[in-house]
């Protein structure tokens, strides 16, 4: 038993991980679903209204799926990862991991499976969304999939890092989980000045759609700023808990 | 003289207006066990989270001569998902990496978990989590061991478990004990320090705490009937300091232990009443504890 281990069993036996790829995969497949036959229940539960709707793409697809797990899945990210890094959160839990180890490996594994987790399953999420929508619609930009994937991953991955520079700051899970979303909801909202848009981890969020619709890859800055404070979140994690009396 | 383990110099920790220490300078020698004792909110678990480096003194230096360190709280959790002899080994990996996994299991039946090793610990009782908890610590034979409270929780025969391996680990490892529960500190310590009100108020060995430097001998006689007499007759002697009576019981104290050995056997012979019994009056932990924190 070590420390890595632990944190692959935490995921295991709490069912977290299959809680998070099973959100995605879901939703992966329920992209697809929606985007083929959502005029035929516009048509069943609409009595005869009409309603415009948009045509079956698989960017249409892709899109359902996106919009759909960064919004439930992020929200399952952050208290996956708060219950696991803020682990201050139970005093005497943390006497025992704190008085046996440094903060930094007691962190390291925790970052790297959180973040690892968060990305398979987003992964996972992507490979179903793309298969139903080639099953049911056509198939999608495969290259565009992969690298929108990519970039999202890369937010989650931030996410994460927030969510431990939170679980630094404050000991209690819900309200690292909580400051985290808020955190990530402010930062959409700063994307509204055009000057710092393009320099905001949350652009990340809209790549994937672009990237599966063919758009130009215009993301350098936001990967950029989007490393810098992921590195910064999770340094500042450190040296915050290593300051923290217990 | 053994070195110290542990040695601390005027450690003071406030928080804002509360003084929960107030310079503490203590030793804690190689190889014994020490009892810290206190009434609750006296400052043991401060002292012992500044000495496990979970907090940092306000005021005040110390010094742990140790490289291997193990704590345990006074109410151990661990992640309910794992299994008992997972515990355990993730604190041999963690604290004393070279010891042989073969440990896990050993230490284990020696806190009486050997059955529920393979059980996830989170359907654990109180007492079975701080034997857990003392299982993790001694894993690997630590050179200090931090126990606040270990027997706390325990049932009188888990109480009696734990109380013999801190004693077998007496010479081994050095072991720093809090509790209130004077009864297991005079059991298991040779080494008494007494918290009162964030203040050491005494340091010493247990036999010199309880013998008393400075303490008068004192002896408690049993008459048949009424002590009353021989109470009387006791004060009139020169070398008595106190005798009080109370029905049949009278207790005599002098200023020396040789005075009252060579003067008291004579002294009732004197005393024409029968007497059932004479012995010396030993006070336990409790009694000088009750002196110094009043």
């Amino acid at each position: 038993m070590n420390l890595w281990r632990l944190e692959l069993l935490r995921l295991y036996r709490t069912h977290r991980v299959w809680i998070l790829l099973g959100i995605f995969a879901f939703f992966g497949a329920l992209g697809p679903l929606t985007a083929r036959y959502l005029p035929e229940i516009v048509d069943r539960l609409g009595a005869g209204a009409e309603v415009a709707i948009p045509e079956a793409t698989p960017e249409l697809a892709m899109a359902q799926y996106s919009g759909n797990a960064v919004q439930i899945g992020l929200l399952a990210i952050a208290f996956v990862a708060a219950v696991s890094l803020a682990f201050d959160a139970k005093l005497e839990m943390a006497v025992f991991l704190r008085t046996r180890a440094s903060i930094r490996s007691i962190l390291t594994p925790r970052y790297v499976v959180n973040i690892g987790v968060a990305a398979a399953s987003l992964f996972v999420g992507s490979v179903v969304a793309f298969v139903g929508s080639a099953i049911l619609i056509s198939t999608p930009n495969i290259g565009g999939t992969i690298i929108g994937s990519l970039l999202l991953a890369l937010y989650l991955g931030f996410a994460v890092a927030v969510a431990g520079f939170f679980a630094s700051i404050v000991r209690s899970v819900p309200g690292t989980a909580l400051l985290t979303l808020g955190f990530l909801i402010v930062i959409g909202l700063v994307g509204l000045i055009p000057v710092i848009t393009p320099w905001l981890p949350s652009e990340l969020v809209g790549a994937f759609d672009s990237q599966v619709a063919g758009g130009d890859f215009v993301y350098w800055r936001s990967i950029g700023s989007t490393i810098v404070l992921s590195a910064a979140a999770i340094v500042a994690s450190v040296v915050l808990m290593e300051r923290r009396e217990i | 003289m053994s070195r110290a383990v542990v040695a601390t110099t005027g450690i003071s920790k406030r928080y804002g207006e509360i003084v929960a220490l107030d310079a503490v300078t203590l030793s804690v020698p190689e190889g014994s066990v020490y009892g810290l004792v206190g009434p609750n909110g006296a400052g043991k678990t401060t002292l012992l989270a500044i000495l496990s480096r979970l907090r940092t003194p306000t005021a005040g230096t110390f010094e742990v001569n140790a490289a291997r360190v193990s704590v345990l709280p006074d109410t151990p959790r661990f992640d309910p998902w794992l299994t008992a002899s997972e515990v355990v080994d993730l604190s041999r990996v963690l604290n004393a990496p070279g010891t042989p996994p073969s440990a896990v299991k050993t230490v284990l039946g020696q806190t009486g978990l050997h059955d529920v090793a393979g059980r996830r610990v989170g359907g654990f009782s109180r007492g079975m989590l701080q034997r857990l908890g003392l299982a993790a610590a001694v894993v690997g034979n630590p050179e200090l061991l931090l126990l606040d409270e270990p027997a706390a929780a325990l049932d009188p025969a888990g109480r009696r478990e734990v109380l013999d391996m801190v004693t077998a680990l007496r010479g081994g490892s050095t072991v720093v004990f809090s509790s209130h529960i004077l009864d297991d500190v005079q059991q298991v310590c040779d080494n008494v320090g007494i918290l009162n009100r964030g203040a050491l108020v005494y340091e010493g060995t247990l036999d010199e705490l309880v013998r008393g430097a400075g303490h008068a001998p004192t002896y408690r006689i049993e008459v048949r009937g009424s002590g009353d007499a021989v109470g009387d007759y006791l004060r009139s002697c020169d070398w008595t300091l106190d005798a009080t009576v109370k029905g049949e019981f009278v207790t005599v104290s002098a200023r020396s232990a040789a005075v009252i050995e060579r003067e008291l056997i004579r002294c009732l012979s004197y005393v024409d009443i029968p007497i059932v019994s004479v012995k010396p009056l030993e006070r336990t932990l409790e009694d000088v504890f009750l002196e110094v924190t009043k």
